[in-house]
Parts: structure tokens; sequence; C-alpha cells
């Protein structure tokens, strides 16, 4: 029996769990639970469906990544290695099978999307995404889980013109890198000025180059600013480049670290603003996309507010 | 910090007897500001920028008859009839801080470099801006500049630099200005690390306060 399209579908699973980042991590296991519990105790979600992930198959990763970073990702992890390429990006014995889990997660969503078995979807995965390269880990994230679930619908599913909106208070140094030559390919990031926030990338005068050039819209706010200056960005440039482009499907990379709790960041962001993007991607997708919508988790790391947070992003993604 | 390393070796050059023509054509094409100008063993007799050329064409503004007549003249002209002569040089021994005092006072775009009179290079503002960015590590992917509050005490840098080698945390740059309008001084600190909170945390308790 064919049951009725869901309105939102979570997919997550709890091997995410077993990504093991040691003591004194800010990217923990932990993230995930009180996300997961903040969402099921919320009476209001009761509609909610959850799905599990499936592992991203391997030529899926190689559209993103260069096969001898994988092998050596892999290779890193069964040797029994804490740390690859720095110590921020702590690994463990699972790491590689749990990061191809979290890759996997955006394809497992689109599949369902595509099928009309629900109208839109979130990954709660990690490792987080949007810092990894082509050839290299960064920021404790090691696959590109926005990237390769770009890759699936534009291959996939012939979605070519594609968008990824990334609210995470870091830019998305990788996603930037797998678009900025393409030009069907959107990225639109607002970050915490790269003058003083990590990964050093993202100023507003990288735009892309050759055929890419005008596909990467970078929007970076100076420390201490809140939700006024985000909404000013994402009522203006943001609405107004999505509009513009036409996407045929939208990403967002949902990062909950420009919270004012969350030390990851200067930024200060309240709850409430959570919903107001919620709100605003959802309005846009169907606006501009017939509503095919997908939102893969990347950082926020204060465990005081990280749940609240996802909360009122999803309270955003509801509104009709 | 030898500006050899940063310049663009063996440039192109013209010849002071080039039609001007062809010295457009060949800053056109390339996307070229500047040409250093050589006699027959490579020395420099002069530059020619894209500004001497543009002042050398007739206006767009003059009336056609007016335009044509001045338009043969010019492709008659040749380099010499317009080029700068009394040029500075760089050597391959000038510091990148040689060559931005000379930018800063003469408001050169570039400038040749010269080996015994021979022009072996030339060095733009624009090389020199790329030279900086690498050198602070502006732009560099994995890294972050905190800013630190100088108090002032003996051995104040010895302490950060001997905390962050304990503790594990890469560092690549560390530079103390004089910030004239408050009378201190203000470190910068390259990080190459996202764990940043845990550092100003560290330093926090170690009595060392970060700014923005």
């Amino acid at each position: 029996m064919r049951l009725p399209p869901s309105l939102l579908t979570l997919i997550t699973d709890s091997r995410f769990l077993d990504h093991d980042t040691g003591c004194d991590h800010p990217e923990i296991p932990a993230r995930l639970q009180i996300i997961l519990a903040a969402l099921k105790q919320n009476d209001s979600f009761a509609g909610l469906r959850f799905e599990n992930s499936r592992p991203a198959e391997r030529h899926w990763l190689q559209e993103v990544h260069d096969e001898s970073w994988l092998f050596r990702f892999e290779e890193a992890v069964l040797s029994g290695k804490t740390s690859i390429d720095h110590t921020d990006n702590q690994i463990c014995y699972d790491s590689y099978e749990v990061a191809a889990l979290a890759a996997g997660a955006g394809l497992a969503a689109i599949d369902l999307l595509e099928q009309g078995q629900t109208e839109q979807a979130f990954c709660l995965v990690r490792p987080p995404g949007h810092h990894a390269e082509r050839v290299r880990p960064f920021g404790f994230c090691f696959l590109n889980n926005c990237v390769v679930a770009a890759r699936y619908w534009q291959q996939r599913y012939g979605r070519k013109r594609l968008v990824v909106f990334d609210f995470d208070a870091h830019h998305g140094n990788g996603i930037q890198s797998a678009f900025e030559r393409e030009a069907d390919s959107l990225y639109v990031s607002i970050h915490e000025h790269p003058s003083f926030s990590y990964p050093g990338t993202g100023y507003s005068d990288e735009q892309g180059f050759g055929d890419g050039r005008g596909s990467i819209l970078n929007l970076p706010l100076s420390p201490g600013a809140g939700d006024e200056q985000l909404l000013a960005l994402l009522n203006g440039q943001v609405a107004e480049k999505i509009g513009q482009w036409q996407p045929d499907a939208m990403i967002v990379a949902a990062g909950f670290d420009g919270h004012r709790a969350d030390e990851m960041s200067g930024l200060r962001y309240s709850t409430g603003l959570y919903e107001k993007i919620g709100q605003s991607v959802r309005r846009w997708s169907n606006l501009h996309c017939g509503g095919r919508l997908l939102s893969i988790l990347e950082g926020g790391y204060e465990l005081t507010v990280l749940g609240e947070s996802v909360e009122a992003y999803v309270q955003g993604l509801l509104s009709q | 910090m030898y500006i050899s390393r940063y310049m663009i070796k063996e440039p192109l050059t013209v010849t002071p007897d080039m039609l001007l023509p062809e010295a457009r054509r060949l800053l056109t094409e390339n996307n070229f500001r500047h040409l250093p100008v050589v006699d027959r063993d490579g020395r420099l007799v002069g530059m020619i920028t894209d500004r001497d050329l543009r002042s050398a064409y007739p206006s767009s503004m003059l009336a056609e008859s007016e335009r044509l007549l001045a338009y043969e003249q010019v492709e008659k002209a040749v380099v010499a009839d317009i080029m700068s002569v009394d040029c500075v040089g760089l050597t391959p021994e000038s510091t990148l801080d040689d060559a931005l005092l000379l930018f800063d006072r003469d408001r050169m775009g570039a400038l040749p470099v010269l080996e015994d009179g021979r022009v072996v290079g030339i060095f733009s503002s624009r090389d020199l801006l790329a030279a900086y960015k690498e050198l602070f590590g502006i732009g560099e992917k994995g890294s972050v500049l905190l800013g630190i509050d100088d108090n002032g005490q003996k051995g104040f840098m010895t302490r950060i630099v001997t905390l962050l080698e304990q503790h594990e945390i890469p560092f690549t740059r560390l530079l103390r200005i004089y910030d004239a309008e408050h009378g201190n001084h203000r470190i910068y600190l390259r990080l190459n690390t996202f764990k940043i909170a845990q550092v100003v945390n560290l330093l926090r308790e170690a009595g060392i306060n970060t700014v923005v």
C-alpha cells in the first residue's frame, strides 16, 4: 500500500553516532541525539516521517572526490589513525563508512522526493560536509554531502540547474570549489566574514571563473551581526539571485553555528531566526523549482540551543 | 621577500621602431597594461602603457574627418614617439618593500626589472598584491585571523607561542602592530584550526584577551 506523501521526511541513521571524534571535539554524536530528541518531543511535528540513510555508491562519491582521497581516507581509518591531515579532522575505525552513509542520505532523500513520496526532506547527518574538498578533508568534513547530492540530482534525475544555499556560519569552501567553474550550479552562502572566521575563504569578490562566473554569491557578515543583517540579505540579494537563477532544485546546507550562544562563530542569530530561514527556503522552492527542496545538516555545536534551533527551522519548512 | 620570486620573468618587450597599431594589438591581445621597450641588446630604453596609447589615438568626440586624419598620423607613428623614457627600474635583488615604496611614491602600475641594464622581468602592483596575499595567508583555506590585546607585559609573545605549541595548535603568522590611535600594540595571529572557541578559551584562561 502506498502511503500518502509526507510533508517532510527526515533521513537519519543510528550509525551516524559511530563517528567518534574523541574528547574535546565540538563535532560529537550528542549533536544528533539532541536534535532528534527535540524533534520527537514536539507534538506539532507528529506527522514527520523518519527514514534510514543508505551508503552513497562509490561512483557517486567519485563524481565529487578523487579516488586517491577515498583510498587515503579509507586506509587511514582502517589503519587506526585518529586524525587525518589535521588534528581538527578526528577519525575512528568506522568514520569512512559513516561518512559514506552521511553522503548517501541526500541520495535516499532525492529518490523519495522524485518518487513523490515526500514533499521535502531534511538529512540529519554527521560528519558534516561543506568544507570537504575534492582531494582532502577540512574542518571536521570528509565527504561533501551537499555536492554528492547535487551531482545525483543533476545526473540521475536531470535537474541540471541547481542551487545550494548555505546558512552555516562558515563558508562552504568545498561546495564553492566544486561549483565555481560551472554555469548550471549556483552556490549562495551567508557566513561570518573570512577575515575573522574559519576557513578564511568566501570573500564577496569570489564569484566563479570562466563559464561559472556569477555562479558563486558570497555574502559575508561582520562579527556581531545578527537577525537584522541576515534577514536583509535573505530578503534582498539571496531572494533576488535565486529568483533570477530559476533553479530546477534547491539544496540547503543547514548549519546552526551562527546562533548567538554558539562559540564557533561571532554571529549573533536568535533561535527564532531559523524559522524565518525555513519559511524563506520553502517559499523559494515552491516559487522557483516545483517545491524540490532538500536540506542537509552542516554545523551547529552549542548543545543547549542546537535542538531548538533545528526545531525552529523545521517549523519554518512546514509553514504554508 | 625578493621580487625575483614573484616577478614575470622574460616579459614580452617591444622595440622603439614598432608601429603603434602593432603595440596596441600586443597589449590588447595579451591583456597587458605595460610593455618595456628595449634596444637590440635587450637594454631598457623606455616603457609604453595602455594609457600612453589611449592618449595617442584620436578622441571619439572629434568630427569624423578630423578623426580620420589624426588616425592616419597615429598609424604611422612608432613606439619611440610616445614611450616614457624617464623610467625607474627594479633589480632581481629588490625586495617587495622596495617595490611597494616605489609604487606608492610614483603611482606606477608596473616596473621593469633590470640586470646590467637588460630587462629580465616585469613586476606589477598586481604581482605585489599577490605576493603580500601569500605572505599574510589571506584567502588561505583552513585558516582564521585572531586579534589579541597586547598587555605590554614582558615575554607576552613568548607566552602566546608557548601556549599554542604546548597544545599543538597550528598557527602560521604572528604580527605585532603598534596602534597609534589607542597607544598600544595589537597582536594578530593566523591560526590553522576550526576549533577557534577552544583556542579563545585557552588564551583567556591564561589571561590573554582576544579582540575582533
